[in-house]
């Protein structure tokens, strides 16, 4: 059985009387990649401020490997905030030893490692360089080093992605994986979904402060209703020959053709709506399984949880 | 303590990189060297004045005059000699330079011989229109002094000259012939001479003495005044310090939110710790300004002690009383606790704001409450007693500089223990008011219209 790094059970924060996270739980594994998922204003940089102990929750408790989170477990910790800056004035490398520092680590050692990581991240000759001369892509990466440069069992991320150019996204998604791949756990926050869908074993996804899933990506796919669009140049009508099998809904013709769309009921797969469509005689131009996205199940389960809010009102 | 000790100590060398600390710390040896120096600069190249005297009497008025300024040169090398020889004793060449009727700082005005004695004929050596030759070149004349008397014997003076700004050798001719007229009634008036000079060396002899002491000891010498004025520029110097440092904290923790680096510092550390961190490393800043700072005057101290004391300046009694515990211990004391209050003050602004822009909203009454004690100290160095400085004594932000001021004075022992008592307990409030602002405004949670919401009477009804 994996070990739980952090856990939030039924976490509350309220401020100015508005609800930022309402009755939030979720666990996050040793050696997991978890997102931490929800649209802008949704409560995940205040769980996530939480989980560090820099705000004390209203009710519900934070554990952090399996204790308060105190200083000896911060030290095991790297967080990388949504509002990113560093010390411009400072040397690059005198920024990561002092950061490496405030985690336990020597300052020699500080400084060997904080060399090392440069090279690694591509940056040898900024060392001695202020951080102000630098670009802003480059003091990004220095602030991803000063966050992994004491080498913590637990990575947290707090939109990472954000302000990044496709580059250097996936240069990020790079190191994020190299992490997981020396069993480092990572928890990151994000409202784009194709990184999340990338990256993680894990997703916990939030809405309007309430947690609206907590699973594998499989699993919240699961959530998505399948879809299959048939192309048919026949005129028979799907409704009739697919009925009971999902959903159906006729679509603007293309080339002359009658476009359907099957979103499939619980139980009915792709195979399915194809044999029904064969032994009807339907003409197929085009028979396609749509493959659903993390982004659909995010809108899904959003949308879910919105009208469920609305119908308790 | 970890944490504390690195954000001291990257406080510390921040500052001390900046060309701001070493342009502070060269500032107060510099602005000595110019205090010392300028005066004796503005009178050095002050130039010197050439005049021409007329004297209508038959050198009457004249020879009463030379006979002043005789008088007044010999006291001054009289003066100039005891000094000399107080700082390097009975040197032959201090004495051989003396016998050599060298100019003094105060004969600035220097009379000649233009070979004319009539308005008219001086009037372009006046105007510029004509010079006269002297040992360093040519000269136009300052200023031409007619001098006359009438028959009852009321003396006039026509003291003509285009420089309006310089009176002194106005003063100088107007003061001697007061002298000389004053004198000279006496005598008219049958008053011998040496009786005159005699009624002129009279003056009181003023003893000030202390009821509480009896016999010898009852006299309050100059010495005892000492502590009373240590202490008051104490008080004033450790608002300078206060005021300075303050601001250093303020721009810092500004110029840290502008970085945007606390909530990375919050995840390997504490908001206590920040705090700390930061009051002890701009503290060691201000200490070592002050270590400098006090090893240059010690050293300059010892390297003036001998003109000091020929200048009659108590040295020893000024170093007694700032050295002495009674008066250092409680200014580290009062320091450290108003360094604390105002600094935790200054932090909580600064986590609150963007820039120094958003700051001075909120540092506006700050300065004002900074304000307030100078004029308090100015009028407790007079009237230590006054009900004013007595109450305003208890306010604990005023308390460090008050109390400072007021120690030497005879304070009573419920005064010290109930002001400090305050003092500290103010301070722990204000320290631990400011810590939760801190938290507040380095997560954005609060800016400066929060703080302005708070003293908003009534607030403002929100719209239905």
């Amino acid at each position: 059985m994996s070990e739980t790094i952090l856990e939030l059970s039924n976490v509350s924060k309220t401020f100015n009387g508005k609800p930022a996270v309402r009755d939030v739980s979720f666990k996050v594994q040793r050696g997991q990649i978890t997102g931490f998922l929800g649209p802008n204003g949704a409560g995940k940089t205040t769980s996530l401020r939480m989980s560090l102990g820099i705000l004390t929750p209203d009710s519900g408790t934070v554990s952090l490997f399996g204790g308060k989170p105190r200083p000896a477990a911060l030290d095991r910790v790297g967080f990388l905030p949504e509002e990113r800056g560093i010390y411009r004035k400072m040397k690059v490398i005198d920024v990561i030893t002092f950061f490496a520092r405030l985690k336990g680590v020597g300052a020699a050692e500080a400084r060997r490692r904080g060399l090392a990581m440069l090279e690694e991240f591509d940056l040898p000759d900024v060392a001695d360089s202020k951080v102000k001369t630098l670009s802003k892509g480059m003091a990004q990466k220095v602030q991803i080093i000063s966050t992994l440069v004491h080498e913590p069992e637990f990575i947290i991320l707090d939109e990472p992605f954000s302000g990044l150019d496709p580059v250097n996204q996936n240069a990020l998604e790079q190191i994020v994986r190299r992490q997981a791949e020396a069993g480092r756990t990572v928890l990151f926050s994000t409202h784009v979904m194709e990184h999340a869908e990338r990256l993680c074993n894990q997703i916990v996804l939030v809405a309007k402060g309430r947690k609206v899933f907590d699973g594998s990506v499989s699993q919240a796919l699961g959530e998505v209703p399948r879809r299959v669009t048939v192309e048919a140049a026949s005129d028979h009508d799907l409704r009739q020959i697919l009925a009971g099998k999902g959903q159906i809904a006729r679509e603007a013709p293309v080339d002359g053709n009658a476009v359907w769309t099957i979103d499939l009921a619980t139980g009915t797969d792709a195979q399915d709506v194809l044999k029904a469509c064969v032994d009807s005689g339907v003409k197929l131009a085009r028979f396609e399984p749509v493959r659903a996205h993390l982004h659909d199940a995010f809108v899904h389960l959003v949308g879910a949880s919105a009208a469920a809010e609305t119908e308790a009102v | 303590m970890r944490a504390i000790y690195l954000i001291a100590r990257r406080e510390f060398l921040s500052y001390v990189a900046t060309w701001g600390f070493w342009l502070s710390l060269a500032s107060v040896p510099m602005f000595m060297a110019l205090g010392i120096g300028m005066p004796i600069l503005i009178e050095n190249s002050q130039p010197t004045r050439y005049y021409v005297l007329v004297d209508e009497t038959g050198g009457r008025l004249e020879a009463a005059l030379e006979a002043q300024a005789e008088a007044s040169r010999a006291e001054d090398l009289e003066r100039t000699r005891e000094a000399m020889r107080e700082m390097f004793g009975d040197l032959p060449q201090v004495e051989a330079a003396l016998a050599a009727q060298p100019q003094l700082s105060d004969e600035r005005y220097l009379r000649v011989d233009v070979g004319e004695t009539e308005l008219d004929a001086l009037r372009p050596y006046l105007t510029g229109g004509a010079s006269f030759t002297a040992a360093d070149g040519g000269h136009s004349l300052f200023a031409a002094v007619f001098l006359r008397q009438d028959a009852e014997g009321a003396i006039e003076v026509d003291y003509w000259s285009t420089n309006v700004s310089d009176g002194g050798l106005r003063s100088q001719i107007r003061n001697s012939l007061r002298d000389y007229m004053q004198t000279q009634y006496l005598i008219d008036a049958g008053v011998s001479p040496d009786l005159i000079e005699t009624a002129g060396g009279l003056s009181p002899d003023v003893r000030e003495l202390n009821p509480e002491r009896t016999g010898d000891t009852a006299e309050v010498t100059a010495a005892e005044r000492i502590p009373l004025i240590v202490s008051a520029m104490t008080a004033f110097g450790l608002w300078i310090i206060i005021f300075s440092v303050v601001n250093m904290l303020l721009t810092a923790m500004i110029e840290e939110k502008g970085n945007k680096v606390l909530e990375m510092m919050l995840a390997s550390t504490r908001h206590h710790e920040i705090l700390t961190g930061k009051l002890i490393g701009v503290a060691a800043v201000s200490a070592t300004l002050l270590i400098v700072w006090g090893g240059m005057a010690l050293l300059g101290t010892f390297g003036v002690q001998q003109v000091a004391a020929a200048a009659d300046v108590p040295i020893a009694e000024i170093l007694a009383a700032v050295l002495d515990p009674g008066l250092l211990l409680p200014a580290l004391g009062y320091f450290i606790i108003g360094y604390l209050m105002y600094g935790a003050v200054f932090l909580a602004i600064g986590s609150l704001c963007e820039t120094l822009q958003d700051a001075q909203t909120l540092m506006s009454p700050m300065m004002l409450i900074m304000m307030v004690p100078i004029f308090l100290v100015m009028m407790a160095i007079d009237s230590p007693d006054s009900p004013i400085v007595a109450f305003a004594s208890w306010v604990p932000l005023w308390t460090p500089y008050l109390m400072l001021a007021r120690l030497p004075h005879e304070v009573g022992m419920v005064e010290i223990i109930g002001t400090t008592a305050g003092m500290i307990a103010f301070a722990v409030f204000v320290i631990w008011g400011s810590g939760v602002l801190f938290r507040m405004g380095a997560l954005n949670q609060a800016n400066q219209d929060t703080v302005k919401g708070w003293f908003k009477i009534g607030g403002q009804k929100k719209p239905a």
